[in-house]
């Protein structure tokens, strides 16, 4: 053999690799080959099932579908995020390559990082998908009052805290059972949680899945006549961000995951996450419900978001305009049409209402996890008169149906109103309680005894018996509704003002 | 040692009618044993019991109306999630084509562990308010079961615990239902269906058998990759 003389280059080629593009490849590589990929569609479908079609059977109000969304979406994702991820997090263990992997170029907690990296990049593809989904339906739906999106962003923060944990539980106990487990324990964790709220203040309200006063539920009555406060969506996205951070750090401290010099890195941002998280607990226990509804953190408030937001009403075109707050416009039409018989009897009378508007309500923690709701001030109020009212889906209870609350609406603001403009009440006249019933007549309202005084609860009340057949108030509100409503209508507007001082008597009603 | 040595080892001393009904119990007993220590069946034994001992532990605690119900479903499918596991094999083809008793071997694993399950779920119950009793137990198990080996024909044993998880949060919702209509009352959502609904314990006795029959005679899927 000869040598051969080969040049010999005079100084070292310079490196042509871009910085991040091993890492980029390697992320490539995992997103190629990851579990998670297989569970977007089911993530997807449970989703589907449990939430958007939920959602979708609400009124379109972002209060109620946002809510909905964060705790369904939370609870849709959980086995299958933690699931994959702990199935990932086992894998070189489980296909008994850690020897062979220990030896490439990359220290373990890099490759580590770059496999959670690809589970979580598709876990947040599916969640993004599924917001975009009930968000962009919304949208188109809803007349107001949203997008809200700190219900998404603690979704999404939560999806990437799933991973981490369930990444570091595979990671830590790579075994086959390890998958299943965790996803089942980390369900367990998350549904069962909030059944430890009890009462304000409570440390469980650093849950996810907490939107507000836990027991109220979603409620739509919040964050449109004042904002969404974000101090709870915070003091979570801070708890599951330390312990996302802690998760990941933790994979760095066991021998063989780097030099010493990280793995004291990795101890104290393991710990930092933990305190974060811990002290994100600490701010949660101090949160309470606020007069608008939500969950206030004195340590993380903004008293700007006190500040009510300023909106155009929408009105109805009825003899007394009936205004609403434009995220319940889609309520408008059945709750102008439900009032409009009412409306028609008193427009024009001496202290009927220029205006019918909505309000916002004001909260009330009662004992453990009990709440009240009530108007912010007196029903009428104002130069020209404004009459006050809350939609009963400002009330907490169960959602209802349009027809459901033009019903409620007839039924209970109905006789409210006829009652104070007429003056009827425990304490009225027998003439005026003969015109309060001539005038539900005609509004084609029920028969009832006196509008209850505020705080004693509402509902139908039995006819009390001088309201009964052949009594002297029956006979006498009998008389007066078969008059020609005009001719009534110009009575009443002669002598409402004496009525209300009691100074008719039924003999004197025509 | 050569192949000439191999035939000229002399055969086994032991000779007889009794070493010979003798060894086919013994060979039998140390294949399932095999069997069982390769498909990690004494872990989800194991996985069975801390399932039991925490449905025990919980119910312990005083739980609302949703928290009860929920409850027992939720260690059901961790039992059956752990069953479904089992049908994982380490070996793959080489065992497919030499294992005569593979199939008997894996339909007595999967009856095996699935009353192992039920019968610890059962137990953690007694003397505590358990929502359904056992019937449901019972029910639920055997159903979830059933959906996981059908996930294991399909999708590999190893992630065979998606079928269970996911319908475990099907069944949740289901009953949550229950409370904030329109209720689901199908039967294939059978943990939201009482104990002695006929229609959700054929249900789930279907998914079961099916899964069971599925599981005997195919296997679990080899996964080419994941």
């Amino acid at each position: 053999m000869t040598a051969v003389r080969t040049p010999v280059p005079s100084r070292p080629q310079p490196a042509t690799r871009r910085p991040g593009a091993a890492a980029a490849r390697l992320l490539r590589l995992e997103l190629r080959h990851n579990a998670m990929l297989w569970m977007v569609p089911v993530a997807a479908a449970l989703f589907w099932f449990t939430t958007y079609r939920k959602a979708m059977a609400m009124p379109p109000l972002w209060n109620l579908r946002a809510a909905t969304m964060q705790l369904g979406a939370l609870v849709a994702f959980v086995c299958p995020v933690v699931g994959a991820a702990a199935w990932m997090g086992s894998r070189e263990a489980r296909r008994h390559i850690t020897d062979l992997a220990a030896i490439t170029a990359r220290p373990r907690w890099a490759r580590e990082l770059a496999t959670w990296a690809a589970t979580t990049c598709w876990a947040m593809v599916a969640y993004l998908g599924c917001v975009a989904a009930l968000y962009g339906v919304t949208a188109q739906q809803a007349t107001g009052g949203g997008p809200l999106w700190w219900p998404a962003a603690v979704g999404a923060v939560g999806i990437v805290a799933f991973s981490a944990l369930g990444f570091a539980a595979g990671t830590v106990v790579p075994s086959r059972f390890t998958a299943p487990l965790a996803a089942i324990t980390a369900f367990f964790a998350l549904a069962l949680s909030t059944q430890l709220i009890h009462g304000s203040q409570s440390y469980w309200q650093i849950s996810p899945l907490v939107t507000g006063p836990w027991n109220a539920g979603p409620d739509a009555g919040v964050a449109t006549f004042y904002p969404y406060l974000p101090d709870l969506p915070v003091a979570q996205m801070m708890f599951l961000a330390g312990l996302t951070v802690a998760a990941l750090a933790a994979l760095a401290l066991p021998r063989g995951s780097g030099g010493r010099s990280l793995r004291a890195g990795a101890a104290a941002v393991t710990a930092a996450g933990l305190l974060t998280a811990g002290t994100a607990v600490e701010l949660a226990g101090t949160g309470k419900p606020d007069a608008h509804g939500m969950i206030a953190i004195p340590a993380l408030h903004d008293a700007a978001n006190d500040r009510p937001i300023h909106f155009t009403p929408v009105c109805s075109h009825t003899a007394i305009p009936v205004c609403v707050n434009p995220a319940y416009a889609s309520y408008l039409p059945s709750t102008a049409a439900a009032l409009e018989p009412v409306l028609n009897e008193i427009a024009g009378l001496p202290g009927a209402p220029a205006r019918i508007s909505q309000a916002g309500a004001i909260y009330l923690q009662r004992v453990g996890n009990g709440a009240g709701v009530r108007l912010p001030g007196p029903t009428i109020s104002g130069t020209p008169p404004v009459y006050h009212v809350l939609l009963p889906d400002q009330l907490l209870g169960p959602t209802m149906t349009t027809s459901q609350l033009a019903d409620t609406m007839r039924s209970t603001a109905g006789p409210a109103l006829i009652a104070s403009v007429v003056g009827s009440g425990p304490g009225a006249s027998p003439a005026q309680h003969a015109v309060t019933e001539t005038l539900m007549l005609a509004a084609g309202l029920p028969l009832q005894g006196p509008v209850p005084p505020p705080g004693r609860g509402r509902g139908r009340y039995q006819p009390p018996p001088w309201l009964l057949p052949g009594s002297p108030v029956y006979a006498a509100a009998r008389r007066f509704a078969a008059m020609p409503a005009p001719a009534r209508h110009a009575w009443l507007v002669r002598h409402l003002a004496a009525l209300r001082a009691g100074q008719i008597t039924l003999a004197q009603l025509p | 040692m050569t192949a000439r040595a191999a035939r000229q080892t002399p055969a086994p001393a032991v000779s007889g009618r009794s070493a010979r009904s003798a060894w086919p119990l013994r060979a039998g007993m140390r294949l399932a044993r095999l069997h069982a220590a390769g498909r990690r069946i004494p872990v989800a034994l194991a996985a069975i019991a801390a399932c039991a001992v925490g449905l025990r532990i919980a119910l312990i605690g005083h739980w609302d109306a949703y928290g009860a119900l929920q409850l027992p479903l939720v260690f059901e499918t961790g039992a059956a999630a752990a069953i479904t596991v089992t049908t994982a094999s380490p070996l793959g083809e080489p065992e497919r084509v030499t294992g005569r008793w593979l199939p008997y071997l894996r339909l007595a694993a999967a009856l095996v562990l699935t009353a192992a399950a039920a019968a610890a779920l059962a137990a953690a119950g007694t003397g505590a308010h358990l929502a359904g009793g056992t019937l449901e137990v019972l029910r639920n198990v055997a159903g979830i079961t059933g959906i996981g080996l059908l996930c294991a024909a399909v999708l590999g044993g190893g992630l065979a615990w998606t079928g269970p998880t996911g319908y475990l949060l099907a069944g949740v919702y289901a009953l949550y239902t229950q409370w904030h209509g329109p209720a689901l009352t199908t039967p294939w959502l059978w943990p939201a269906r009482p104990a002695h609904d006929l229609g959700a314990a054929l249900c789930a006795g279907l998914v079961f058998t099916a899964g069971i029959a599925v599981i005997t005679v195919r296997g679990a899927r080899d996964p080419v990759r994941e």
